[in-house]
C-alpha cells in the first residue's frame, strides 16, 4: 500500500512538473520564465530520484 | 525562443551540477576494515528479512572473545549528522579485541539518513578525517531518513504503539520510531530489525551514540533507562573522576516515546543507554556552516550564545573538536563495560585495543582508523 | 576577519543585491534569488549549485500542499459550490448584519486554515465576500482591509499554520498543542476585524448583491458542496484513528482526493487541465517566493548570515524583543515570507523556551502577527493580491491605512500571547 502511495506522489510530482513546463512555454515575460525554471528544478530532481 | 532556451539551459546546468553532487553524496562508499575482534559480519536483513538488500540493510560487525560472557550493542549513525557517534563505532569495529563476551557494532544504523543532507541546512556533502595515509572521507548525513527512501510524511506523526503525536518529519527519525513495527515505514522497519537483533542476540546493554547542539538541555550525558540507572551513575562517576572530562546522567523520561533509551529497554531485556556529546555544528546560532566547523566545533556565535547563558554546555575559543567528542564516546563505553563486568562477571564484556579519551585527543581520530589499502582479503567493507 | 565582520559584510552584499534587483524592476522572487546568489559569491562559495538547489528543495513538500490545496479550492469554486454557499447565506441572513458578519468571517477563515495560505482565502472567497460587503455600503479600502486581515488570520488558523510548523520542526518540537492557541485568537480577531471595519454598514441590498454574485449552476446542492470536504476530513480522521492500519497519505494526496471529489460531483463541466494550469500560474508568486526564500535561507546558513541574525536576536534584552515583535515579525515576513520562520522564528522560540515561556503559545502568538507583513513591501504579496481581487479602485496605501486599527489589535494580542504564554498554556490540550 505504502508503495502505491509513493508512486502516486511521483505521479503528482510529474503532473505539477508538466504544468510548470507548459506554463513556462506559454509565458512571454523573462522573469516569469526564470521563476518557472527555478520552481521546476526540484520537481525534476525528485522525479529523477536524485534528491 | 532563444531566450527561453537560454533560461531553460541555465536551469538545466544548475540541475545537472547539483544533481551530480547529490548523486555522489548518496553513493560515496566509506571503507571499514573489520578489525581483529570481528568474528563475522551480518546485516540487519539477517534479523528482519524484508530489509535484506535495501538501503537500510546495515552491517552488523560481530566481535567475539575467547571466554563466554555478555553481549553489548553499539549503535552509530542513528542520526548520521552526529558524526562522532559513527566514528566511535568505526574505531570499535576496526580496533577492538575481545577478551570476554561479544560486541555487536552497527556504525550506520540509519543508512538512508546518511545519504542525504538537511534541506536549508547548508551541510557539506561529506567530510574528511585526516589520517597518516592522507585522510578518510565520510558522508555527512542528516537526522532523518532520505525522502527518496520514504515519502510522503503525514501531517502529524503518531508513534507506534503509544500513539503519541510527534512532529511530522520525525516519522523519518530513527530515534523517534523505536520499537518499530514489521509492517511500518522504512524507519519503523529498521527499528524493528534492530529490536530483533537485540532480542535474538540476547543483548545485555544497547548503547546509542549521539551528539547534540549546545542549546539542547540533554547534553554531555548518559541518558539511561531505569534498569541502567546504577550502571550509568557508576560509569559517570568513574569517568568524571579519572578521564579528564565530566559526563552526567539523565533518566530516560517515561513520557517521551520512540527514543532508543526508552523503547529498547521497555521492549527487550536489554539495558538501554544513550550517549550525548556536544556538537556546535548543530546549533541554530552557528555561523558559517562548513567542514571546518563540523570537525573543530569552533564557532564565534555559539560562544556568544554561551556568554549570554543560553547554552547547556560550556564552549570557548577551542570549540569542541571531533577528537574530543569521539574520545568521550570511546571512554564512556569502555567505562560502562568495566563497571558492568565488575558487577556481572558471568555476563562480562572485556575489550582491549580501543583508545580512551586522552589518547584520542592526543593522537586524533585518524590515528585509529585503518588504511583500507592494507585490508586483508575479505576484511574490507563499504558502509 | 571575525565571523561577525564577515557575516555582516555578506549580509550587506545580499541586501545590496536585493535592492539593486528591485531598482532594476526585477520581481521580488527573483530579487531573493539574486540576493542568495550574491551571498554565495560574497561568501567565497562560488555559484554553489548544490546549495542553491538544496535550498530550492526546502519547501518542496509545502509547495505540493499549496498546489493540491489550491487546485481543490479552485475546482470547488469552478463547480459553483462557493457561489452557492454565499448566495444561500445571503438569502437567509441579508437583513441581519451580525450573523452575516460572523458567517462571512468564518467562510473567509476556512480556505486559508486548510491550506496555510492567505492567498487561497483571497482567491476563493475574497471576491465574493467583497461583493457582499460592498452592497452594505462599506468603502472599498475597508472591504479590502477586511479581506486581507482575515485572509492573514486564516493562514495562521489551524490545522495548517506554516510558520508554526516550520519553526516547530526547526527546534525539534512536535507540531502538537497548537489547535486552540491558534483557533481562539484567529476567530476572535477575525470577528473583531469585520465588526470594527464594518461598523456603519447598511443592510444588504439583496437584489443588487445577488445580481452581482456569480450564479450557482442548476443542480448544485448542499450534498455536493459537502462531499469534497467530507472526503478530506474523512481521510484526515482515518489517518488519526487507524494510523497503523493505513499507509501514510500526506496532505497533498488528501487534497488531491478532495479535488477529485469536487470534480466528480460538480454539476457543471470543468476543464480540469485548464484549471490546473491556471492554478499553478496563480500560485507562481507564492511557490516562487517559497522556493527562492528556501534558497536564501540555505545560503544564509552556508555563509553564517543566518547565525548572525539568530545570535543578534537572542542576545537582545528580552523586553526589547517583546516590544519589537510587532515590527520584526512583519518585516521578516515581508522579505522572506515563510523563510522568516527558520531564520527568526527558531532563535526566538529557543530564547523564549530558555527564559521559561511556553513555546507553543508563544509561537502561536508570533504566528498571528507574522501575516501582517504580507501587505508590506517589498513582497506585499497578499496585500496586492487582495486589492486586485476585490477590485479596489483607490491607491494601495488606502488599504494599509484601513488595516491599521485591526493590525494594531492583532499585534498587541499576539505580543500579549507571547508574554503571558505560561498562563495560557492550558490551551495546549490538542
Amino acid at each position: 500500500m505504502a508503495t502505491i502511495v509513493t508512486a502516486l506522489y511521483y505521479l503528482l510530482t510529474a503532473f505539477v512538473a508538466v504544468l510548470l513546463a507548459v506554463n513556462f512555454l506559454k509565458r512571454k515575460n523573462w522573469q516569469e520564465e526564470a521563476l518557472y525554471i527555478i520552481v521546476l528544478v526540484p520537481f525534476l530532481l525528485r522525479l529523477l530520484r536524485l534528491k | 525562443m532563444i531566450r527561453k532556451a537560454a533560461i531553460a539551459g541555465l536551469g538545466a546546468v544548475l540541475a545537472v551540477l547539483a544533481g551530480a553532487s547529490f548523486h555522489r553524496g548518496r553513493h560515496l562508499a566509506e571503507p571499514l576494515v573489520a578489525g581483529p575482534g570481528v568474528a563475522r559480519v551480518a546485516t540487519l536483513g539477517d534479523y528482519f528479512a524484508p530489509l535484506k538488500g535495501g538501503v537500510n540493510d546495515a552491517h552488523v560487525y560481530i566481535l567475539e572473545g575467547q571466554a563466554p560472557g555478555g553481549t553489548v550493542l553499539l549503535l552509530g549513525g542513528t542520526h548520521p549528522e552526529e558524526p562522532a557517534g559513527r566514528l566511535a563505532a568505526w574505531i570499535f569495529a576496526e580496533r577492538a579485541e575481545l577478551g570476554q563476551g561479544r560486541l555487536l557494532v552497527v556504525p550506520t544504523a540509519n543508512r538512508s539518513a546518511s545519504t542525504v543532507t538537511r534541506l536549508g541546512g547548508a551541510y557539506p556533502p561529506d567530510f574528511t578525517v585526516p589520517t597518516a595515509w592522507g585522510g578518510q572521507k565520510f558522508r555527512m548525513g542528516d537526522r532523518w531518513s532520505n525522502p527518496l527512501d520514504q515519502w510522503p510524511d503525514p501531517e502529524v506523526y503518531l508513534h507506534y504503539p503509544s500513539r503519541q503525536q510527534l512532529a511530522y518529519v520525525d516519522i523519518r527519525n530513527l530515534n523517534r520510531a523505536f520499537p518499530g513495527r514489521p509492517g511500518g515505514t522504512l524507519t519503523e522497519r529498521t527499528c524493528y530489525a534492530i529490536m530483533e537483533l537485540v532480542r535474538r542476540e540476547k543483548v545485555d546493554i544497547a548503547i546509542d551514540f549521539h551528539e547534540a547542539e549546545l542549546q539542547y538541555p540533554v547534553i554531555s550525558a548518559i541518558v539511561a533507562h531505569e534498569r541502567g540507572a546504577d550502571l550509568a551513575a557508576a560509569a559517570s562517576m568513574f569517568t568524571s573522576s579519572f578521564e579528564g572530562f565530566s559526563i552526567g546522567v539523565e533518566n530516560s523520561p517515561k513520557a517521551l516515546r520512540g527514543l532508543s533509551h526508552r523503547e529498547i529497554g521497555d521492549a527487550s531485556g536489554a539495558i538501554s543507554l544513550l550517549l550525548e556529546a556536544p556538537e556546535p555544528f548543530l546549533d541554530a546560532t552557528r555561523g558559517r556552516t562548513d567542514r571546518a566547523l563540523l570537525l573543530t566545533g569552533r564557532d564565534e556565535f555559539v560562544v556568544r550564545a554561551g556568554r549570554r547563558g543560553l547554552l547547556f554546555e560550556k564552549i570557548d575559543e577551542n570549540g569542541w573538536p571531533i577528537d574530543v567528542r569521539v574520545g568521550r564516546h570511546t571512554s564512556t563505553v569502555l567505562q560502562i563495560l568495566e563497571n558492568w563486568t565488575a558487577d556481572r562477571p558471568d555476563r562480562g564484556v572485556v575489550v582491549a585495543g580501543v583508545p580512551r579519551y586522552a589518547e584520542v585527543v592526543e593522537k586524533g581520530v585518524g590515528a585509529f582508523l585503518t588504511d583500507p589499502k592494507t585490508a586483508p582479503p575479505g576484511r574490507l567493507f563499504r558502509e | 576577519m571575525s565571523a561577525t565582520a564577515s557575516a555582516t559584510m555578506i549580509l550587506a552584499v545580499m541586501v545590496a543585491a536585493f535592492v539593486a534587483a528591485k531598482l532594476l524592476k526585477v520581481s521580488t522572487e527573483l530579487a531573493l534569488f539574486a540576493a542568495a546568489l550574491a551571498g554565495a559569491l560574497a561568501g567565497g562559495q562560488g555559484v554553489a549549485p548544490r546549495h542553491l538547489v538544496e535550498g530550492a528543495f526546502t519547501y518542496f513538500d509545502i509547495v505540493l500542499i499549496f498546489v493540491t490545496a489550491t487546485l481543490f479550492m479552485n475546482l470547488f469554486k469552478e463547480s459553483g459550490a462557493a457561489a452557492f454557499v454565499v448566495r444561500a447565506i445571503l438569502r437567509r441572513f441579508h437583513r441581519r448584519k451580525a450573523p452575516l458578519f460572523v458567517l462571512l468571517a468564518l467562510l473567509l477563515l476556512v480556505p486559508g486554515a486548510l491550506t496555510g495560505a492567505g492567498s487561497v482565502t483571497v482567491l476563493i472567497m475574497g471576491g465574493m465576500a467583497a461583493t457582499v460587503l460592498r452592497t452594505m455600503a462599506i468603502p472599498g479600502p475597508r472591504v479590502a482591509a477586511i479581506v486581507f486581515i482575515i485572509a492573514g488570520l486564516s493562514a495562521a488558523a489551524p490545522p495548517v499554520n506554516l510558520w508554526a510548523m516550520l519553526t516547530a520542526a526547526g527546534v525539534n518540537m512536535p507540531y502538537v498543542g497548537f489547535f486552540l492557541p491558534l483557533l481562539v485568537p484567529c476567530v476572535v480577531l477575525a470577528l473583531a476585524t469585520i465588526f470594527i471595519l464594518g461598523a456603519g454598514a447598511k443592510p444588504v441590498d439583496l437584489a443588487k448583491a445577488l445580481a452581482e454574485l456569480p450564479e450557482a449552476p442548476a443542480g448544485m446542492n448542499w450534498l455536493r458542496v459537502a462531499t469534497p470536504f467530507l472526503v478530506f476530513f474523512l481521510l484526515v480522521i482515518a489517518g488519526r484513528v487507524f494510523p497503523f492500519n493505513l499507509p501514510v497519505l500526506g496532505l497533498p494526496l488528501m487534497f488531491a482526493a478532495a479535488g477529485a471529489a469536487a470534480l466528480a460531483v460538480s454539476p457543471a463541466k470543468i476543464a480540469f487541465f485548464r484549471v490546473s494550469r491556471e492554478t499553478v500560474h496563480q500560485l507562481l508568486p507564492l511557490i516562487g517566493t517559497l522556493t527562492c526564500a528556501g534558497v536564501l535561507v540555505q545560503v544564509m546558513a552556508l555563509t553564517g548570515v543566518r547565525g548572525l541574525i539568530a545570535i543578534t536576536t537572542v542576545t537582545l534584552p528580552v523586553t526589547a524583543v517583546f516590544l519589537t515583535l510587532f515590527l520584526t515579525l512583519p518585516v521578516s515576513e515581508a522579505v522572506l515570507m515563510w523563510g522568516a520562520a527558520p531564520v527568526l522564528g527558531v532563535p526566538l522560540v529557543l530564547l523564549f523556551n530558555t527564559i521559561g515561556l511556553d513555546p507553543v503559545v508563544a509561537l502561536a502568538g508570533m504566528s498571528v502577527i507574522w501575516p501582517l507583513g504580507d501587505a508590506v513591501p517589498p513582497t506585499a504579496i497578499i496585500g496586492r493580491l487582495t486589492a486586485a481581487t476585490v477590485g479596489m479602485a483607490e491607491p494601495y496605501g488606502k488599504l494599509l491605512k484601513a488595516s491599521l486599527v485591526p493590525a494594531a489589535i492583532i499585534a498587541a494580542a499576539g505580543t500579549l500571547m507571547v508574554v503571558f504564554s505560561k498562563k495560557l498554556a492550558l490551551l495546549t490540550v490538542f
